[in-house]
């Protein structure tokens, strides 16, 4: 299917917060408590609309464990905009996002667009973060940041397209070089015409599913 | 033992499909059995590996049905060379290879790897290790790390599926007992596929082992921090690829994609995530006879395979279709016997490997300094593994230790045993004409009985009985004389 835009994204996060169920319930609509860990990495893609364009997302899942952050560098090349996810029910998952962070920063490019994602925010019960604490860690570092849950689907939705949306913004503010693919965008060849013409405002609404 | 807080765990990963109440379940007496049932739907059906729902891709389609007389040859040829392990290692070690290349028999399979790994030999010579390290606690930050990727090895093979079952529990034991083991490496997330699969064929303590020949003598440095044994491998795969397929080595080369995108699990993981199950196997008994070649040589025939041809390329240009293209590979191109003899066929030898390796070793130095992590050299293959550390007969005697425990009797002379003893004699007296060399020695009655005990028969789950007796059958069929 032909697309304006393509972005890249990658997911990061430690080990069993729920990046690959985040993926899933974006691309498939579907929680899958169920399946395989995640070793190297695994993509996924989806299309949706911002101000009346058709975007295409391709998304890179990461294995979290610490020893594989070596070779994480590798799929931060040529991102444009990254999930950083953690575990609303366990702390550790909190504090190490600096050292999730200084790595994104390190190896990526300095205008790749940041999410901050509290997930699982269906357990209420056993929260051992507050919504808070995320989002004075997402102000304090220049992140956006939602809470999600990939049961739920909750939010799930906004995140990918709130990232999306900003990485939009940053392309008409003229701050990404979108000729150059190592900033993790490509013109599709369906934009490459009217190229001139981006509005100011967003639309926001996805196209119906569907991977692609 | 296992310490699954089966209650924390479950909840935030409770499925929202129906699951099937443990009672349903074929393994429900099994101590440690839960209700939690990793998620899948009541009609399920277990393809004859133990994956439910064929859940390992392609697993029954690719699979090559032997006739039961060849496998029945095949099991006597195999238990002559495990009685005989040291002399045929020694003298034939060319007829053990290409026995391993023609798949070994699936009821000897365990016993073949753990003799071929050399853990059988690590096990008699560390008598009661496992069984320390077993009973000690264990660092929890490696626990915590270890318990929550239990119900994500292989979550539909019924081995696994179970939350705190009999797999899960033995898993949780075996990697456990490997970070006391190698405190400096700790526990490594693409170690517990490995280490999940040798547990479909054996028992803990022997899984343990061959978890730490592979760890150590097959695969040294793979899971150590910063991961850079397999960095380099990634290199010399990229640089064996020129001369294997110069079209996919350019094709990669252009589109700037780093090894580590396609082939970290291939050889984390020795390839037990990606190939049908039937060619895990058949890959796996070529791995533990002749070492990491073989690894090799399974990346580069489905990379030429999917990156070799110009048309091929044409529907993939640019580095996330290469990606998504190697994510997907034909199942033509991994069927069991395809694959095999594409893999036989590769003319990358372990020379070929070590001396690319010296090449980027050197690249790697001056780009980026030293190693941190100095592994010990890479041992290729079986026969390289025994000269290293020479057993004893001691060590190669198989035995009978399991039926204690078991407290299974003996196998009676029933009427239907002796039908097969005739059906057997019949065998023998056809295999005998077709025979070129004579075996090494005849199976004495105390190693026949040896054989009935030594088969981890208590760690077989009970739902994977019915393939599992079909197999004991036809090695008693065999060995009766």
């Amino acid at each position: 299917m032909a697309y304006a835009y393509l972005f890249k994204y990658i997911i990061i996060g430690d080990t069993g917060v729920g990046k690959s169920c985040l993926l899933l319930q974006f691309t498939d609509k579907r929680f899958q408590p169920v399946h395989d860990l995640t070793i190297g990495v695994e993509f996924g893609a989806r299309m949706i609309t911002i101000d009346g364009k058709q975007i295409k997302l391709q998304i890179w899942d990461t294995a979290g464990q610490e020893s594989f952050r070596s070779i994480t560098r590798s799929y931060y090349r040529g991102a444009a905009g990254a999930l950083l996810v953690y575990d609303i029910t366990r702390r550790d998952t909190f504090n190490h996002l600096t050292t999730w962070l200084e790595d994104a920063r390190q190896h990526s490019n300095s205008n790749m667009v940041i999410m901050l994602i509290g997930n699982k925010s269906d357990l209420e019960s056993r929260r051992e973060v507050k919504k808070e604490e995320g989002e004075a860690f997402a102000r304090e570092h220049g992140l956006i940041f939602m809470e999600t849950s990939a049961k739920t689907a909750s939010n799930v939705e906004e995140a990918f397209i709130n990232t999306a949306k900003e990485i939009y913004e940053k392309i008409q503010e003229g701050v990404f070089d979108i000729n150059n693919e190592a900033n993790g965008i490509k013109i599709g060849p369906q934009h490459a015409a009217t190229n001139s013409t981006l509005s100011g405002s967003q639309g926001g609404q996805q196209a119906g599913g569907g991977c692609c | 033992m296992a310490k699954i807080e089966n209650g924390r765990l479950s909840a935030d990963t409770r499925s929202i499909r129906t699951i099937s109440s443990s009672s349903h379940m074929d393994d429900e007496s099994s101590i440690g059995s839960d209700s939690e049932i990793n998620g899948f739907t009541s009609d399920r059906h277990t393809d004859k590996y133990g994956f439910i729902g064929g859940a390992q891709q392609y697993s029954e389609e690719s699979a090559q049905d032997l006739p039961p007389e060849v496998l029945r040859q095949r099991e006597v040829k195999w238990l002559d060379m495990l009685s005989n392990w040291d002399k045929w290692m020694a003298k034939r070690h060319n007829k053990v290879r290409l026995r391993c290349q023609k798949g070994i028999p699936p009821s000897l399979r365990g016993r073949a790897w753990l003799y071929l790994s050399g853990g059988k030999v690590k096990k008699e010579q560390n008598r009661g290790k496992f069984e320390e390290l077993d009973s000690q606690a264990g660092d929890p930050k490696e626990l915590d790390v270890i318990e929550k990727d239990l119900h994500r090895q292989f979550p539909f093979h019924e081995m696994f599926v179970s939350r705190g079952g009999h797999g899960q529990q033995d898993l949780f034991r075996v990697l456990k007992a490997y970070t006391l083991y190698r405190p400096d490496e700790g526990y490594c997330q693409a170690q517990a596929p490995i280490a999940a699969v040798l547990l479909m064929h054996m028992p803990a303590e022997d899984a343990f082992w061959g978890l730490v020949q592979i760890c150590e003598k097959y695969l040294p440095g793979y899971y150590s921090a910063g991961l850079e044994a397999i960095q380099l491998d990634g290199e010399i795969l990229y640089a064996l690829m020129r001369r294997v397929s110069p079209l996919a080595y350019r094709h990669l080369e252009k589109h700037k994609i780093e090894p580590i995108l396609y082939m970290t699990e291939w050889f984390m993981c020795a390839f037990s995530r990606t190939l049908p199950w039937a060619s895990v196997l058949r890959v796996w008994d070529m791995f533990l006879c002749d070492g990491v070649k073989i690894i090799f040589r399974v990346g580069m025939v489905l990379l030429k395979c999917m990156l070799g041809t110009r048309e091929k390329l044409k529907a993939c240009q640019g580095q996330y279709e290469t990606m998504e293209l190697l994510r997907t590979i034909e199942p033509r191109y991994m069927q069991e016997g395809f694959l095999v003899r594409e893999v036989l066929e590769v003319p990358v030898s372990a020379r070929d490997i070590e001396r690319e390796h010296h090449v980027q070793l050197k690249r790697w130095r001056k780009n980026r300094g030293d190693l941190h992590c100095k592994s010990p050299p890479r041992m290729h293959g079986a026969r390289a593994i025994m000269a290293s550390e020479p057993p004893s007969r001691q060590d190669l005697r198989q035995n009978p230790t399991i039926i204690v425990e078991s407290q299974l009797p003996p196998p009676p002379p029933t009427p239907q045993l002796k039908k097969e003893e005739k059906k057997s004699k019949e065998e023998k007296s056809k295999e005998k004409k077709g025979k070129k060399k004579g075996s090494m020695k005849k199976t004495t009655p105390a190693e026949r009985s040896a054989l009935f005990s030594d088969f981890p028969y208590e760690h077989i789950h009970s739902s994977s009985r019915p393939l599992f007796q079909r197999n004991f059958f036809s090695i008693q069929a065999c060995i009766v004389q």
